[in-house]
């Protein structure tokens, strides 16, 4: 078992290193602040090349996995990027790039693969609706078959970046739940250009990350060629695991480079911070052993979330990624929520403070145990497919 | 055009001051753990002056890197962001060196190279902030040299350099070929790309033992130095904070201009 970089993991590291130090904690603040896109950010980390990391060079990218995107996710956020540095790769290379690199027929790949690779043509996924959050099953948009067009009819909500992607791909139902002989059958993957007048988008005002914005969107009788159907129909619930559980490790590798990134800034100010007498309040234990089990229970997180992504690359079944995945992103979740909840608690009343980014890395900590899938979903699945234990919902 | 970059590996200098310590006894710096090096940041701005040139005109890059035990992933950066080849004099015996034995070694594996029409060097090193090797160079090769340079060009057989002063930048003409060291004022050196990072992974680099290069081991390393470090420490620093009281914003410029005056600051 070989717990090292390659070389060219390390370089890429360092890479992803040096761009987060120029578009650090300020920069983010900023852009949070006024709710804006970080373009000059999407410029430079779609000029060196990492909107394209894990899309095959033959499509213009490198060729390269997950590993090598979680690698250059977390060092993104862990040096001043914090969630930013990991949202918009997911939004565009993982539900864009991934979901057609795995799926998408060969003219798919042709028209949008390049324009990822280069960050070029922004993406977004519309999987969630307002009666199918965890339970996707329960999706009600359909696609439906007049001619040789697809007509989609029904409304998503949450759905990150539509204001500005040029690409979406669309979970919709293609046959009805009565109809099917397995629950899981039915849903299909179709991919659309954006903006669209038949497709409705309206911004969420929402707790945090606001330099992305979540949407509101109604699909009014958009009329899609036959061939925006990323096949095979009706299996649409199967092809979209290979995009949600790349999500599920882009999540953690937020959480730990984000928990990352509060552990080292709150560390720092609290060998400075004396309060009492002339000892500084990282002595104090109360302090100390929180941050350090986070700290310690997060390496344990991501090394798990490395082996997912292993298993993911090398092509493993559904289920074994799956259990590395879910397990990953239980230890993640917890433990990070709680590292940055203690880098505010170090920070005092400045924890508080916008200056100190803690209260935003808060909000964006915040997140990870709602979407993509919440906290009690994973564990759900840990119980059921893991330990083999009874389904507690139908 | 045949340029040659010297890169040092160097202690991270963004590394966190508390990290930093040093070995009293031996006068040597304890690499800080859990900090990996980094390319002296001056470097990566010579290695940016010379893809500069390259991206107009055409070239070849040639990296050369002196130490011992080097990190792959550090010094193949150079090669990551877009230059050709990486030479490393690589050996326990250029160890404990001086700006001389430094400058020594380089200019005789710049002779081995042989062609070169530009030598460029950061204006100093990182670590011990000396300045003397890139001008220690030319003058064991006997080529002209500008020092802090802020913007390079090569036109008919000569270089173009604007050189940084106090209050501002000379622009002096240089025949090749010359040896130029780099400053920040250049600007940002530019990322190291996903392509050139497979690239650079794939390279091998081409590694120099002392005799490959024929220097006498006496010149070179710790044996070599033509300085000798007595002490090394780390200074006690303490701030004092003393408030300029006036009646008036511009009194209080007066009576602050004053004070710097009395301290020799201004
Ligand atoms: C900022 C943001 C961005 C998002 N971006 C996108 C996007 O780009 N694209 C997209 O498609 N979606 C997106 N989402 C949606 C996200 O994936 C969903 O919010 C998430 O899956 C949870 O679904 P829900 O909100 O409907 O919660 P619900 O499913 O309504 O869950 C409510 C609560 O009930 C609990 N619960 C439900 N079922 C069970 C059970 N069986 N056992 C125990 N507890 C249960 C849940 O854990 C949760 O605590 C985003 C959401 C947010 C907040
Ligand atoms: C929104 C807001 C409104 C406020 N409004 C007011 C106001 O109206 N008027 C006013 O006067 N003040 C106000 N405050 C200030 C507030 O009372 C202080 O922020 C609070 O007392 C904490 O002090 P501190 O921020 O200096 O933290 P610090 O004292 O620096 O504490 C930093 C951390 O060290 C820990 N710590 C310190 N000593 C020990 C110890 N001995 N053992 C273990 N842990 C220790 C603390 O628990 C904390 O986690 C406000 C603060 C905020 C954020």
């Amino acid at each position: 078992m070989d717990f090292n970089l390659t070389e060219e993991q390390k370089m890429i590291a360092s890479s992803a290193k040096e761009i987060a130090e120029a578009f650090g904690p300020e920069y983010w603040r900023q852009k949070e602040e006024k709710g804006e896109f970080g373009d000059e950010f999407w410029k430079a980390i779609g000029d060196a090349g990492f909107v394209g990391i894990a899309i095959p060079e033959e499509y213009g990218g490198s060729g390269r996995g997950t590993t090598e995107l979680l690698t250059a996710m977390e060092e993104l956020a862990a040096n001043g990027c914090g969630m930013a540095g990991v949202w918009y790769l997911i939004l565009t290379e993982v539900f864009g790039g991934l979901s057609i690199v795995r799926h998408g027929a060969e003219e798919h790949k042709r028209k949008y693969l390049p324009g990822i690779a280069k960050g070029e043509l922004e993406f977004c996924m519309a999987l969630t609706e307002p009666d199918a959050g965890s339970n996707t099953l329960n999706t009600k948009t359909t696609a439906k078959k007049q001619g040789n067009e697809w007509v989609i009819e029904g409304n998503k909500t949450f759905i990150s970046g539509a204001d500005r992607a040029k690409g979406m791909m669309i979970v919709a139902r293609t046959t009805p739940k009565e109809k099917v002989t397995k629950k899981t059958l039915g849903l299909s993957l179709f991919l659309t250009d954006l903006p669209h007048e038949l497709v409705e988008v309206k911004p969420i005002p929402k707790h945090g990350i606001n330099y992305s914005h979540s949407c509101q969107v109604s699909f009014n009788g958009l009329r899609l060629p036959e061939n925006a159907l990323m096949p095979p129909q009706d299996l649409g619930w199967y092809s979209v695991l290979d995009t949600l559980n790349p999500e599920r490790m882009s999540f953690t590798a937020a959480a730990v480079g984000i928990a990352r990134l509060a552990i080292n800034k709150a560390v720092d100010y609290s060998k400075q911070r004396k309060v009492f007498g002339d000892v500084p309040i990282g002595s104090y234990q109360g302090l100390q052993f929180p941050l350090a089990e986070a700290y310690a229970t997060l390496e344990a997180a991501r090394l798990l979330n490395f082996k997912a992504a292993s298993l993911f690359d090398n092509g493993a079944d559904a289920a074994s990624v799956g259990a590395a995945v879910n397990m990953s992103s239980v230890a993640a979740v917890e433990n990070a929520t709680k590292a940055v909840y203690w880098a505010m608690q170090v920070f005092g009343g400045y924890g508080y403070a916008k200056e100190y980014d803690i209260e935003r890395w808060w909000r964006e900590i915040n997140l990870i145990r709602l979407a993509p899938l919440t906290h009690q979903m994973a564990l759900n699945y840990i119980g059921e497919h893991v330990l083999g234990m009874p389904r507690a919902y139908y | 055009m045949n340029m040659i970059v010297c890169c040092k590996q160097v202690l991270d200098p963004e590394a966190p001051p508390a990290s930093f310590k040093i070995d009293p006894a031996n006068n040597k710096v304890v690499p800080p753990p859990g900090v990996p090096p980094v390319i002296s940041p001056f470097d990566e701005q010579a290695v940016e002056a010379a893809l500069r040139i390259k991206d107009n005109q055409g070239g070849k890059i040639t990296v050369l890197s002196l130490g011992n035990n080097l990190l792959r992933d550090v010094v193949k950066k150079p090669l990551s962001m877009g230059a050709d080849e990486l030479i490393l004099l690589e050996d326990e015996a250029f160890e404990g060196g001086d700006s001389w034995s430094t400058a020594y070694a380089l200019a005789t594996a710049i002779k081995k190279i042989g062609e070169f029409d530009l030598i460029f060097c950061g204006r100093q090193a990182a670590d011990w902030d000396a300045g003397q090797v890139g001008s220690g160079i030319a003058e064991l090769l006997g080529i002209p040299s500008v020092t802090v340079a802020k913007k390079v060009e090569a036109v008919d057989g000569k270089a173009r350099v604007e050189r940084v002063i106090a209050d501002g930048y000379q622009v002096i003409e240089v025949t090749l070929p010359a040896l130029i060291t780099v400053s920040n004022e250049l600007g940002e050196a530019r990322y190291a790309t996903l392509k050139g990072i497979m690239a650079a992974a794939k390279k091998q680099p081409i590694i120099w033992k002392p005799s490959d290069i024929g220097v006498d081991p006496s010149q070179i390393g710790a044996p070599g130095r033509r300085s000798k470090l007595f002490k090394l420490f780390q200074p006690v620093r303490e701030g004092k904070c003393e408030i300029i009281e006036a009646e008036t914003p511009a009194e209080a410029g007066t009576n602050l201009a004053t004070k710097l005056r009395e301290a020799k600051i201004i």
